[in-house]
């Protein structure tokens, strides 16, 4: 009996110590991690929305939990062009792929940045790879080209000038290059990224999903000569 | 045993994955670049070396039959430090690791010290033991990550090696690491062998 109570003192003062221990730490951790997730979401609205300012964010019941947006609005000459993002996930290979997508008023793609991925490294996970010219050599042995600025992840580039109203479509060319680019833009198509074909279904899949979500909220303007 | 042989006994003769054959989960998981595999070790070696100080504190007033949950507690508790502080401070890396730091609790690496060691053993050899074990299991992960890497990816710490060439994809995924380390295992083993003559 005396030994059941023993056992059980000594267990509760440890779990005791461990959470004030934790929770101490957790004050101090927390405000920088709030932080750090108010400036991942702003480099994202920037990146998605170029030039937009940022009105209001918005939430709104969607199957299966909450759908956030946010309506952004920039004047070009004198007229005021709205533009919208929306944060729209799916399940990829291996777990959910999150982005964060920019359209304006009449549906076209301005911008699209993935938020959170775990897919294969050197696969999936390319579709956040940015293409360095810099090479090993190069950056540890001083034969820097000089070329360090840093430029957005190829793979979400592409989305960009996309109608996202329409089906995009995804073609097997491999890695994405300038010169794809008329091409892809005409047949409303992106490039798969090789041995990542689901990955790459995965992101256009999840920006149809959240096309289809912000339809019900706003309305887009028609599409031109079309 | 000497403080010497304490810390280098990780490294080679008692290596934990590749003579004790565990924490081979993360050891498969992060060594796609170098730099997790480094960051990795750097977590894992904190938390090795913080709970063999605290158990070998406490193995005096620990009753034996609850000695389990308490060591796991101990070491979750030092899991949740490090997972708190690199989400505060280093967010890339929280990211590029992801679940496997949170895993770190259940490396049995850890656990089987603060069993196998730390509660037999006094603080000093405690923290020797602990960082000859971060150490070795350092090492087997810098070396399986540098060959995933620049054979995967063609890639070191995260930059091209030849520019335009098309990698060896499979070193990147898992049966890429077991192959890597199945033969770090054969080399080790040969080297053994040969030694005894």
């Amino acid at each position: 009996m005396g030994n059941i109570i023993k056992s059980t003192l000594i267990l509760a003062l440890i779990a005791f110590i461990a959470s004030m221990a934790l929770s101490h730490i957790n004050r101090i951790t927390y405000p920088n991690i709030l932080k750090q997730e108010k400036q991942k979401q702003d480099d994202a609205l920037k990146a998605v929305l170029p030039g937009y300012t940022i009105l209001e964010q918005k939430r709104a019941d969607a199957d299966g939990g909450e759908f956030k947006y946010w309506i952004g609005e920039r004047v070009d000459n004198d007229k005021t062009l709205r533009g919208y993002a929306f944060v729209t996930e799916k399940s990829g290979y291996s777990g959910v792929v999150k982005s964060m997508v920019g359209v304006d008023e009449r549906g076209i793609i301005l911008g699209i940045s993935i938020l959170q991925q775990t897919e294969t490294p050197g696969l999936g996970a390319r579709c956040i790879e940015i293409t360095s010219k810099e090479t090993f050599f190069g950056h540890f042995f001083g034969k820097s080209t000089g070329d360090e600025e840093e430029s957005p992840p190829w793979f979400q580039e592409q989305f960009k000038g996309l109608n996202a109203k329409r089906r995009i479509e995804i073609l097997k060319k491999g890695d994405w290059t300038e010169d794809m680019k008329g091409e892809l833009i005409e047949r409303n198509a992106i490039s798969a990224i090789t041995g990542a074909t689901i990955t790459s279904r995965t992101v256009r899949d999840s920006i149809e999903r959240g096309i289809t979500r912000i339809k019900t909220v706003v309305a887009f303007t028609a599409e031109e000569g079309k | 045993m000497s403080h010497v042989k304490q810390i280098t006994k990780g490294l080679w003769e008692r290596n934990p994955i590749l003579v004790l054959g565990i924490g081979l989960c993360p050891t498969l998981a992060v060594t796609t670049s170098v730099i997790n595999a480094l960051w990795m070790t750097l977590a894992t070696t904190f938390v090795l070396i913080c709970s063999n100080i605290l158990v070998s504190c406490i193995k005096n007033i620990v009753p034996s039959h609850i000695r389990i949950p308490i060591f796991i507690t101990i070491i979750a508790s030092f899991v949740i430090i490090v997972e708190l502080t690199l989400k505060a401070f280093q967010p890339d890396v929280y990211k590029s690791l992801g679940i496997f730091i949170p895993l770190i609790v259940v490396n049995c690496m850890i656990l089987g010290r603060a069993e196998e060691f730390a509660s037999r053993n006094a603080i000093i050899p405690s923290i020797l033991d602990g960082l000859g074990m971060g150490l070795g299991f350092g090492l087997t992960l810098f070396i399986l990550a540098l060959f995933r890497e620049t054979l995967g990816a063609n890639k070191l710490f995260g930059y091209t090696l030849i520019p335009g060439m098309k990698p060896a994809s499979i070193m990147i995924i898992a049966p890429g690491a077991f192959f890597t380390l199945g033969l770090m295992l054969w080399a080790m083993n040969a080297i053994k062998a040969r030694r005894k003559g």
